[in-house]
Order: C-alpha cells, then structure tokens, then sequence
C-alpha cells in the first residue's frame, strides 16, 4: 500500500513541505511534488502516480481545471483539498470527478485516512487478509478462515465487510449499510440488515451471541474492530 | 393597523374636515353680506304706505302734510295720486313731461317696469286711489319676478341637490386622490421599514415618485453591498487563517505522534492539536453563520431521512474520537419509523453536531448525552439532553426568548460559548422550526427541536 506512487500539489511550499513529512511519516516511500499546476500535470503525464493530492487554490491553473484536463483521459484517484471548505467547492470538485474532498486545515491522520480508502478502492491489493479477533478474512477470494475452517462469504456479506473495512473502527450507520447491499431507496431493509449481519457474525465471531469484531452500536449502527496489532 | 394606515386614515379625515370648515366659512360670509346689504338700505328705504297716509282729502281738496313733502325731498322723489279713473288728482314735483291722466294699461305697465326711466313704487289705498312715489332715475334697480309653483319646486331641491352632489363629488374626489397618494406611497414606506429592518427590497422605478424609489433602491444596494462586503471579509480573513492553522494542526498532530519525543511534549502538542482544532471550528462557524446572516447560502431543501441524518451526526461526532469521558446514546421514538423531512441535509447535520459539542465543551468533566428523534404531529422532532452542569435560568431565560446568542460570554463565566448555538437557532429559523432550552432534571440541559416536515409550504 505505501509503495504507491502519490503527486503531492499545492502552491504553498510550506504545505508542500509538510504533506510530504506526513505521507513520509506515514510509510510512504514514492512521492512527488509539484509547486503549480502546470508542473502537476507535466509530473502526471511522464510519471504516472497511483494518487494525486490536489490543492484547490493555486495562482496560474486552479486545482479544478487541473483536474478537468486529466479526466480527459484518465481514472487516476485524485483527493482535493481547499482552503474555502465551501459546499459548493465540494461538490464542484465531486461533480467532475474527484474522488474526494478535504478542507483545510485537516488533521493528518484524516489525510491519510482518506488516502488510504481511495488507495484500496483503486488498487485491491492482491492476497489481503484482513485479521480480526476470531477469524481471518481473504479479501480476493470472499473466505473467512476461523478455527482452521475455511467458509465462503456470500456477495452481499462480502459487500457489508467491504464496507464496515473501509472504515474500520468507526461507526458506519445502518442507513449506509443498508445503502450498501440494497441501493438508494434502501428505506425499510432494516431487518434483512440484521439478518445479513446476523449471518456474518456467525462467520467471523468466535462466539456470534457476543460479538467482539462485528459489534452493535445502539440505534446508530455497527463497527468492525481490527485485531489488535501489538506493537 | 399600520403606521402608514393610520397617518393616511388621519389625513382624510383632517381633508374633510377642512372641506366642511371651507362650506361653513363660505356660508358665515354670505349670510353677512346679506345682512350688510339690507342693512344699509334700511335706514333710506322709503315706504310708499307711509307715506301714502300723509295725504289726505281736506275739504274736498287733496292735501299732503310736512312730513310727506320732507319724505319726498329727502329722496329727490315725486309723487303723484291717481283716482279710479286714471287722472291725477294731486301731485308733488311731478316733472312737466308725464302725463297727467294714464290708461289701466299704462298703469299695469309701470307699476311692474318704470314710467319714462324713472322707477316708481306704488301703493293702492282704501279709498280706491293709487299712490305713485317715482325716483330719480337710476336710484332703484326693479325686476318682475313671476314663477310658477312646480318650477319653484324643482328650483329648490335642484339647489340642495347640487349643493349636495358638490359635496359628494369634492369628498369622493378627496378619498380617490388619497387613496392615489397612498398607493404611490406605500411601498416606499414598506421599502423604508424594510430598510430599517435590514430587509432590502427592490422597488419599481416608475410613476411620479420613481426618484424617491430609486433613491431608497441605492440605500438598500449600498446596504447590501455592505454586507457582502463584512461577509467576504470575514471569508477572506478565515481563507487566509486556513493554510497558517493547517500547518500548526499537521505538525502539532505530528509532534503528538512521535514516540521519540519525551512524554511531556507530546501531551503539548497534543495541547496545540486540539485548541487548533477548536479554531477551525470557529472558523467554520462563523463562516456559516456570516452565509446564514446575510443568506449568502442558499439552503437546499431536499427529501432528507431524519432518523439516519441524526445517527450520521451523533456516528461522526463518536467517529471523530471522543473522549471516554463522554457517552452519547441515541434513541428513536418510534423505532422503525422512516421520517422524511424536506431540508438541508449537511445544516441539519450540522446542527445536531453543534448540539452536541455544545454539551461536551460546557462539561469538561464529562457527562452523558442523551440523543432522542421522532415525529410528533407532523412535525420532525429531536432533543438533545446531558447530565451535565447546565446553565442559570437567568441564560435559560434569554435564550428561549431568542435574544441574540452572543458569541463569547462575560468574563466572569468559564465557558466561552463559541457560535455553536447562534449557528443552530440559524439553521432551526432556515427550516421554519423551533428550538427550545430547558434544564433537565437533576441538572444538565436539555435542547429540543422541532422542524415542520414541509417547511416550504406553511
């Protein structure tokens, strides 16, 4: 994941300098920079990075426009920032094609947080197993190992992980869960949430009745709890 | 009724009181001029009866006494007396060139017109004779006035009633101009109400008063153009603290997560974390509110689920790592229910996310936040409850009377309030809602809200 090649902009050499010491800090081994927004794109074209971190405001080509000329012709995952922290900038930025949007200032490890979802939404990484309290989780083959028994996870049961993954170890609303396996007009799948959640616990818990990964946040949601890395 | 109402009620009524003063004054006058013309005939005027009896028949002869002869002088008046016959039978200064004798018809002739340029009055005695008294000429003006009773009738009331149509007409005049006056001068005066409320409206620049309009339409551009200015201002200053106050959080952040530094200046950087977060949030604060202010934002009312829109709130203000001192427990009233709400999604989430930090910055020794929504006869419905230290009734007081929610407090109090409550009561007055504070028993706060689920309707 931090081997990724990630384009730093910002005409601010200050912020530049900082971003580059967070991301460094973070792991990150391959990063470049660029003062402007005509640099920005000479780097994209002849190096190709993973990611882009896109400051809104600059002087000569602003980071929408930057933005616009590479959508012409590429996919590339690009994060804005802004100093305006306006919802109309963000939803500008959105609407032609920014994957996601942070106002400054921002705590880094938000920063890094975004960074890395758009990174494993973009690149799934190959072989990922995600580890939890009572079972392992493959990622590319939708199997969960627990107790040295491998069991298959259904499509939606893999849709609900993917999902409550992507933001482990924070409350992810039962709207958006719903939202997940059923669409927009997710209103009234409540109960077939529960159940998919029930189907899941008995997959990845040790002890589904209590659940220690998989837990229930009253009237808000639910959360996926890592294990526990021991530094 | 209005101010503009009741100065135009007054001024019609003040126009026809001085309508009513100008009949009545003109009335007075003529009535004097009357009486004055009269009374200056009176004392010369001449009665041919009186005189009349100062001649008499004296041995078979017509005799007039002094009186008579002076009565005469006095007017430069002559007289003559006519028997039945038509023939003089005395005289007095009876010029050479009348006739001495008169046929009835002659008679009838003067008696109505003059005899020969002079005027003359007359006056049938008892005994049968005419009494003939003639002025010098150009002394009396006469005039033979005969009309018959119907046109006298119709004369009479065809007085009165155009007297009375005049009065109609000059009132119904009044009343049409006026109310021409007040339709010209009503909006201006609302334009200028508005004014003084902060309100600018646009006003026609036509008719007679379109200069007045046009004046009062460039008060209410510079007004605007004022505000604009202070909120741009207040964009650009926060714009400009964005980039210096993300440099001090990402390094303050990353000092506080650096396992080689000593203990003691990883909690200060910790220290310089927070309160830098704290001033972003201000920063958003208050450039929200200044958009509320002057509505630069414009909110986007959009089908809103109201339960799930409160959990992503309360979800983020948990997410966003919340001290353990802190619990926040969420409820619905009626579990289950889909509420749908027209408003704007991320102010509402904003309010309630400003709600929240509210309890947690005025209880720094924790406490429990209790979060509830619901419906409750069509309306959307939340409150927001700690245990915490709560606030005096005095405050209690003011702030449901909807007094301006000051952006710091006195200093005599601990907590500085931050634009976190003046932002809701924006956002709940955007939704056309009502927000409430109340102390919640034993101790704490309680905020309840309530939002109309159509608020662009009512």
């Amino acid at each position: 994941m931090t081997n990724h090649k990630i384009l730093l902009v910002d005409d601010d050499r200050d912020v530049l300098e900082m971003l580059l010491s967070i991301f460094q800090r973070a792991g990150y081994t391959n990063l470049r920079t660029a003062a402007s927004g005509a640099e920005a794109l000479r780097i994209w074209q002849e190096e190709q990075p993973s990611l882009i971190v896109l400051d809104v405001m600059m002087p000569d080509m602003d980071g929408f426009s930057v933005l616009k000329k590479i959508r012409r012709t590429s996919r590339v995952p690009v994060l804005m920032l802004t100093a305006r922290g306006e919802a109309e900038d963000r939803i500008e930025g959105l609407e032609i094609g920014a994957d996601d949007y942070l106002a400054k200032p921002f705590l880094p490890k938000e920063l890094l947080l975004r960074v890395g979802a758009i990174l494993s939404r973009a690149y799934p990484r190959q072989n990922e197993m995600v580890e939890l309290a009572g079972a392992t989780v493959d990622m590319d083959n939708a199997e969960v190992w627990k107790n040295g028994e491998k069991q298959a996870l259904t499509a939606k049961e893999m849709q609900l992980f993917e999902k409550l993954y992507q933001n482990a170890g924070r409350i992810v609303t039962t709207g958006i869960l719903c939202e997940t396996i059923c669409g927009e007009f997710w209103q009234g799948y409540e109960s077939t949430l529960s159940t998919h959640i029930r189907h899941l616990r008995e997959k990845i818990e040790e002890n589904p009745s209590k659940p220690v990964s998989l837990v229930t946040v009253k009237g808000l949601g639910y959360r996926l709890n890592l294990k526990e890395v021991s530094p | 009724m209005s101010a503009v109402q009741r100065f135009f009620r007054r001024y019609i009524v003040s126009t026809v009181g001085i309508v009513i003063l100008f009949l009545a004054v003109n009335l007075a006058l003529f009535v004097a001029i009357i009486l004055t013309g009269s009374m200056s005939g009176a004392d010369t005027s001449f009665s041919v009866r009186d005189f009349s009896d100062h001649v008499v028949m004296q041995d078979e002869k017509w005799v007039a006494d002094d009186a008579a002869l002076s009565m005469l002088q006095e007017q430069s008046a002559w007289a003559m007396l006519l028997d039945e016959d038509g023939d003089v039978v005395w005289q007095q200064d009876l010029p050479e060139n009348l006739p001495r004798s008169y046929t009835s018809t002659e008679v009838a002739s003067f008696s109505r017109w003059y005899l020969e340029d002079y005027p003359v009055k007359i006056w049938t005695r008892a005994d049968g004779n005419l009494m003939v008294v003639g002025y010098q000429p150009g002394t009396l003006v006469k005039y033979y006035f005969s009309l018959e009773w119907p046109y006298m009738g119709v004369m009479l009331g065809g007085i009165a009633a155009v007297f009375i149509i005049n009065l109609l007409l000059i009132i119904f005049l009044i009343l049409r101009n006026t109310r021409k006056v007040e339709r010209a001068m009503t909006p201006i005066l609302q334009g200028i109400q508005n004014l003084s409320h902060g309100k600018a409206s646009h006003l026609e620049e036509q008719g007679e008063l379109a200069e007045i309009n046009a004046g009062l339409n460039r008060a209410a551009d510079y007004m605007k153009k004022k505000d604009n200015t202070r909120a741009e201002w207040i964009r650009g200053v926060s714009h400009d603290i964005r980039t210096p106050l993300s440099m001090v959080l990402g390094y303050a952040s990353e000092l506080e997560d650096d396992r080689n530094l000593p203990p003691n200046a990883r909690k200060q950087a910790g220290i310089i974390r927070r309160e830098s977060e704290k001033m972003k949030r201000l920063i958003d604060d208050l450039n929200l509110t200044t958009k509320l202010e002057y509505a630069l934002q414009p909110v986007h009312f959009k089908d809103v689920d109201w339960v799930e829109t409160s959990r992503q709130a309360v979800s983020e203000v948990l997410n966003s790592g919340l001290d353990s001192r802190y619990e926040i427990v969420f409820a619905e009233m009626q579990p289950g229910r889909t509420i749908h709400l027209l408003g704007d999604e991320g102010l509402l989430r904003r309010m309630l996310d400003n709600l929240l930090r509210n309890s947690i910055t005025h209880n720094p020794q924790g406490c429990r936040i209790a979060v509830s929504v619901g419906e409750e006869n069509g309306r959307c419905i939340c409150t927001v409850s700690d245990d915490g230290m709560g606030i005096t009734p005095e405050r209690l007081k003011a702030l449901n009377r909807g007094d301006d929610i000051a952006s710091t407090q006195g200093s005599d109090e601990k907590a500085e309030h931050g634009l976190g409550l003046k932002l809701v009561a924006q956002i709940v007055k955007a939704h056309r809602g009502i927000v409430s504070f109340s102390a919640n028993a034993p101790h704490g706060l309680e905020v309840r809200i309530s939002l109309p689920t159509q608020p662009l309707i009512s």
